[in-house]
């Protein structure tokens, strides 16, 4: 790869970093801005990240079908071996690129009516700033390294933004639970680079791409970076924050947790796929539908419309995981692609509801749980609006034919169908269930639209439910616009268009067949949902609660390093501390036996001789103590004794 | 004729008498009279043991001097005391320590 | 050349606590801003002496005097030298102490008790601290080494909190064990090593860099290590190198002789903990770098996989045990546990990328943990309790110190862009890659190793949640309008902190330049000269 393509101009070197750095100056410059002026950051930031987008609009076009663009200074120095810290802007980089700052863009517009009023607004937008920075870093990063740091920066955003609403006690879990499933998966990644680093000596992709013979550990070292992508991408057995992330402001679960941030994974997997060997891909395969299997089914039964989306996000970047473990980054791409309008689109409307009905509560002093789909229903009359763009990106979702969704999930199926091989093997049941998945996606989305806007309107219907702002409607309108066929192709049944080719690198591989048998599913799939599912509502535990995954890891994990800290607790104050104490104790016995040895015997001794002494003294001086009387007794009775010893 | 020995038994008797009270009374004047029965008690045995010579008055003559000699003692004895009792204000000899350490 | 860059730093505070002595008790609160005047100064003098030094090219800055001469008549010549200087290993902990005694300092401005005396030992401190990074004679860097006792051990014991005697004396009894295993292997050094450059008479010099090379070892001494005493199952320099390990893990501290530092720590005041974790530990692996490691380097490589070990289990307890304190301080010290362990590890491995990790950690773990105690020490002032349950929801009060709570949580727990990612990384590299350079530790260890991070988020997230995140309510006695934000003093204080640990996650290269060398000079050295000694006789 040449370091200085030629046709790579300055301005466009200023443009790059435009787009990477307004972002972060939106970050400082929004935290800085004091309280009383906080209105002005929903000029600032919107503002930056305009310019940013439109500098990406630019970076694209330079990018997009020319050689890829590198650039790198020195970092740090590891044991010797400079670590450099640098910029790949490939096809694949300039797309998430664009895809990133141009759903922050809207994000950002919709959340200046979204969180007008929040006292922390200028806290929110300085970490939506530092969010799209991080993301944009992950992008660019041309080193597995690099990206390391901000696939954990954006963690720590992800982290902040959950836990926006400081107050609320389950965002503030929420938060810790996101942040510390990341950070397992984080740590496999990191031992992931260890292993990497340890056999090539270099963390850059592109060094990396060349090695042409495998090396030793190769299958590991990519299985440990699929762990990170398992917590980033909320794939099993990580994908339980991601629902609990749901606690988070709704703009930001669009942003982060629908559109870019989970995509990360996939991202990754798609840049530094050559390093997955083929027992690697057939893991990545599996987990991907496992996952995507798990959560669609979760999704069916979920009563809160956030989880529902939440795990329908888990179930779609399964769909994509599965993809590249087929051997198709091309389609997982695309489907990224497509995924991340509707489902933000998805995410704001849901949003809409949630703002809009939270304000006609509060003008109307009544509390329910807005999110609940048990509560809602016929909305269709009051927002007609939110209703269309709900059915547009629904309808992308449940891969309706005419909707973008539709043909990226096309391009998924006919990745695994070409994947799975002539012979009957393991594979086909990966097929038929990326199939199952798909029909399932068809009768959540068609039972949240049902519930949401059809029928009878339940507890919302004495409110005085009104349309949102322009300023929140706009981004969910262009999101909308983004998921009909259009993004993909002029031709609505064919999904090789100017996306899929320029990622797809191997020959034709389109299968007319796939895509009507597909269309003909979703068909099916409609009819089933409408005839079967109109009027009725799953109960599921099990599905409910995500398999009771959150209950297994809190025994299996949680209860034991609680017992396991406690246990060091204890054996630091009984038994190491305990020990200094005995041997403090032991050495005070003993100094005491000596003690007392000193005073009784040794002392003793000496003070006795000393007494005997005074003792004596004290006698002889009797004698002469001035006393006549006295003198005269002893004289008498040596006289008497004298006597006697003379007498007798 | 009384025996002798009943004479020395008397003298020895008022000679511990005098001993007796020289060692145990504190006044000095109790003193000096226990000195007085001591020399007494020796004045009798003079005049006892007397008998056995009785062509000489030796004896008695040793009496006589010996009383002389108490007399004078008694004077000066008494003489000290008194003036160690306005001296001291006492006549308790053990109470007089003013030269001891 | 004369340079007296190293005596100034360490003369100036001895100097000045001198002349405290004759600062009259009325005056003595104006003694404060001489010992900042002092600190200042030598933050001018340590800005020379990085203009002055070259990395790369070994110990610099040497000032060598005789100091004691002593003809000890058949036992040759006892010669003590003043030898200071610095090179990779000691200057950036020499930049460290004077940054963190700074901030020290500005921190102290609240003791209101017996102010002098304060100073005083402060100042004493100082110079010992100073003195232990720079002594290349044995005999001085241990004179200094002792010396830091006596200061902190009253600093404790009269500044302290409600337990500050047992605190001060287990601190005290701790270290001092430690002070005597180093001084056996001290004597025994002695009497092995003679000072090549005096060929006629037998001079015994306690010069670190003479003992460090094995043609200076006088043959069929106890520690000769061609023909080394055997002392039961062991050589008597696998025996020396033990005690000096244990002296030297012992300050570091090292699960399981680690238990003075929650105590010490929990008792002693805001300033005093923060030299304490930020400098007093890093003498443990600065002494181990310095004196343990180049003088047993067959020693060294023969214990490595227990050290190693050693230093993995101390970064796991010491998480669990951060995990379960109730007390914030004593979380704190706890996680200086954990993260000290790194230190050894980094050091077990014997790469280069391992050493300079353990050095860079040994540097960024002095700021962030200086960091972490101040924030413990500005929530202290105020309420007088240190009890996380006793908190909840501080966020909605304190806005700037919750955000600075999370700056220095975050660089504790290894986020990248702050300091300690750049250290651990480099150790976990090191550590993963020793097996397959030099066949030290094995992988597992650093693979166990990734668990410390995973504790460390828990721990730190936890405590977030519970003191800083939920609704506000503060329980047992705390009264609610002792909560206000940080004042311009804590600010003072706390941001250039915070500064230094962003600069140095993301610039960490000035000072990668000067551990480099030293990392790889260290390395090579320890298994050169580690491999060509043969362990047995």
């Amino acid at each position: 790869m040449p370091d200085t393509p030629t046709h790579y101009t300055a301005f466009f070197e200023i443009c790059l970093l435009l787009v990477v750095l307004l972002p972060l100056l939106s970050f400082v410059v929004s935290g800085r801005i004091p309280e009383r002026y906080s209105w002005a950051v929903t000029f600032t930031a919107p503002l930056f990240l305009l310019i940013s987008t439109i500098c990406a609009i630019y970076v694209f076009t330079a990018v997009w079908h020319h050689q890829p663009y590198s650039a790198k200074v020195d970092w740090f120095a590891i044991g010797g071996t400079m670590v450099s810290a640098g910029i790949y802007l490939n096809d694949i980089a300039a797309l998430m690129l664009l895809v990133v700052t141009f759903i922050s863009f809207l994000v950002h517009v919709y959340s200046t009516g979204y969180m007008a009023g929040d006292a922390g607004i200028t806290r929110y937008f300085s970490m939506l700033g530092f969010f799209t920075f991080a993301m944009l870093g992950i992008v660019l990063a041309d080193s597995l390294l690099l990206m390391f740091v901000f696939w954990e920066l954006v963690g720590f955003s992800s982290y902040m933004l959950i836990g926006h609403w400081t107050e609320k006690e389950e965002a503030a879990a929420a938060a810790k639970k996101a942040f510390l499933l990341n950070r397992i998966g984080d740590a496999g990644f990191l031992v992931g680079l260890m292993l990497i680093w340890t056999n090539t000596g270099t963390f850059d992709i592109v060094q990396l791409s060349g090695i042409n013979e495998a090396f030793s550990w190769q299958t590991t070292a990519s299985l440990c970076l699929f762990a990170g992508v398992m917590g980033k991408s909320a794939q099993f057995p990580l994908l339980t924050w991601l629902p609990d992330a749901m606690e988070g402001p709704t703009p930001v679960s669009a942003l982060i947790h629908a559109a870019t941030m989970v995509a990360a994974g996939v991202f990754l997997l798609a840049r530094v796929d050559f390093l997955f060997t083929p027992i690697a891909l057939n893991t990545v395969a599996v987990v991907g539908i496992l996952t995507a299997l798990m959560a669609a089914l979760s999704a069916l039964v979920q009563f809160d419309i956030k989880k529902i989306l939440a795990y329908s996000t888990i179930s779609q970047l399964g769909l994509m995981v599965a993809a590249i473990g087929a051997g198709s980054p091309a389609s997982a791409m695309l489907h990224l692609f497509t995924h991340a309008f509707f489902k933000a689109g998805l995410f704001l409307c849901a949003g809409i509801i949630i703002h809009v009905l939270h304000q006609a509560q509060q003008q109307a002093h009544e509390h329910f749980n807005v999110q609940d789909i048990r509560n809602l229903g016929g909305l269709r009359k009051k927002l007609p609006f939110t209703f269309l763009a709900f059915i547009i990106c629904g309808s992308a979702l449940a891969g309706i034919p005419f909707f973008s969704g539709f043909l990226s999930k096309d391009a998924i199926l006919t990745a695994i169908t070409i994947w799975k091989g002539e012979a009957f093997s393991w594979k086909w049941m990966v097929l038929a269930s990326a199939f199952i998945v798909s029909f399932i996606t068809v009768i959540y989305t068609f039972r949240m639209v049902w519930t949401i806007f059809m029928g009878e309107e339940k507890l919302t219907a004495s409110l005085p439910v009104v349309e949102p702002p322009m300023i929140m409607r706009g981004p969910v309108a262009i999101l909308s616009i983004s998921s009909v066929w259009l993004l993909v192709d002029i031709n609505p049944f064919s999904f090789e268009g100017w996306l899929f080719n320029t990622l797809h690198s191997g020959d034709h591989f389109h299968i007319g067949a796939i895509s009507i048998l597909s269309a003909l599913w979703i068909v099916l799939a409609v009819s089933a949902a409408y005839f079967v599912f109109r009027n009725k509502t799953i109960h599921a535990d099990l599905l409910l609660n995500n398999f009771y995954l959150d209950k297994l890891y809190f025994k299996v994990v949680g209860k034991p390093s609680w017992s396991l800290a406690a246990f060091t607790d204890y054996v630091d104050k009984r038994w190491i501390d305990g020990f200094i104490h005995a041997s403090a104790y032991a050495q005070v016995t003993v100094a005491h036996l000596v003690g007392w040895f000193d005073r009784a015997i040794v002392d003793g001794t000496v003070n006795g001789m000393a007494s005997l002494s005074r003792g004596v003294g004290n006698f002889t001086r009797s004698f002469q103590g001035g006393k006549i009387q006295g003198y005269i007794l002893w004289a008498i009775l040596a006289i008497i004794i004298f006597l006697i010893w003379v007498l007798f | 004729m009384v025996p002798v020995y009943h004479f020395l038994w008397l003298g020895a008797f008022l000679f511990c008498a005098g001993l007796m009270v020289i060692i145990t009374k504190r006044n000095a004047i109790m003193v000096l009279l226990g000195i007085e029965l001591m020399l007494n008690a020796s004045n009798l045995n003079l005049v006892a043991f007397n008998q056995l010579h009785p062509a000489h008055l030796s004896g008695q003559m040793f009496a006589l001097f010996v009383i002389i000699v108490a007399v004078c003692e008694a004077a000066v004895g008494l003489a000290i005391v008194l003036r160690v009792y306005q001296y001291y204000q006492t006549s308790v000899p053990d109470e007089v320590t003013e030269l001891k350490d | 050349m004369h340079h007296y860059y190293i005596s100034l730093l360490i003369f100036i505070p001895l100097l000045a606590a001198a002349a405290g002595l004759f600062v009259p008790a009325g005056a003595a609160k104006y003694f404060r801003y001489s010992t900042l005047f002092v600190n200042l100064f030598q933050a001018l003098v340590l800005i020379a002496m990085v203009m002055e030094y070259i990395p790369g090219q070994g110990i610099q800055l040497v000032e060598k005097k005789d100091w004691i001469t002593l003809n000890i008549g058949t036992w040759g010549i006892l010669k003590a030298e003043y030898f200071v200087g610095v090179d990779g290993l000691s200057m950036p902990l020499v930049v460290l102490s004077v940054f963190v005694l700074l901030i020290a300092t500005i921190s102290s401005w609240t003791i209101n008790k017996n102010v002098k005396g304060y100073f005083i030992l402060l100042l004493i401190l100082n110079a010992a601290i100073i003195g232990s990074f720079t002594a290349l004679d044995f005999l001085l860097f241990y004179l200094f080494f002792e010396f830091m006792l006596l200061p902190m051990f009253f600093l404790i014991a009269i500044w302290g909190g409600a337990r500050r005697e047992y605190a001060s004396i287990k601190f005290f009894l701790y270290t001092l064990l430690g002070s005597v295993f180093i001084l056996i292997v001290m004597i025994g050094l002695y009497i092995s090593v003679h000072d090549p450059n005096y060929s006629g008479q037998l001079v015994h010099s306690f010069s670190v860099l003479n003992m460090a090379e094995a043609s200076n070892f006088i043959s069929h001494t106890i520690l000769d290590p061609n023909n080394a005493w055997m002392i039961g199952p062991m050589n008597a320099r696998l025996w020396a190198f033990l005690l000096l390990f244990m002296g030297f893990a012992i300050k570091l501290p090292m699960v399981p002789v680690h238990t003075w530092l929650p105590d010490a720590h929990v008792e002693a005041p805001t300033p005093v903990s923060v030299i304490l974790a930020a400098l007093l530990l890093k003498i443990g692996g600065y002494g181990l770098a310095r004196i343990a490691f180049p003088i047993f380097p067959e020693a060294a490589i023969h214990f490595s996989t227990f050290i190693g070990v050693m230093g993995v289990i101390s970064i796991i307890y010491g998480g669990l045990n951060a995990m379960a304190s109730k007390d914030l301080k004593r979380l704190i010290a706890y996680s200086s546990v954990s993260h000290m362990g790194f230190v050894l590890l980094g050091l077990a491995s014997l790469t280069p990328e391992g050493i300079a990790g353990s050095v860079y950690q040994m540097f960024s773990h002095g700021i962030i943990s200086a960091m972490l105690f101040l924030l413990v020490g500005v929530l202290y002032d105020r309420t007088h309790d240190r009890t996380i349950v006793n908190y909840s929801g501080l966020s909605t009060k304190m806005k700037a110190y919750t955000a600075l709570v999370l700056v220095g949580f975050f660089a504790s727990m290894g986020l990248p862009a702050f300091s300690g990612f750049i250290a651990e990384i480099m150790i976990f590299l090191g550590a993963f890659k020793a097996n397959s350079v030099n066949g030290l530790l094995h992988e597992s260890l650093a693979i166990i190793a990734t668990l410390g991070l995973i504790l460390g988020a828990a721990y730190y997230l936890w405590t977030l949640q519970r003191m800083f995140f939920g609704p506000y309510d503060l329980k047992g006695n705390i009264a609610h309008d002792s909560i206000y934000d940080l004042t311009d003093r804590e600010y003072l204080m706390l941001v250039p902190l915070a500064i230094a640990v962003l600069f140095f996650g993301i610039f960490p290269q000035p000072m990668i330049n000067i551990i480099d060398p030293f990392a790889q000079n260290f390395s090579e050295f320890v298994l050169r000269a580690g491999k060509s000694l043969t362990l047995n006789p």
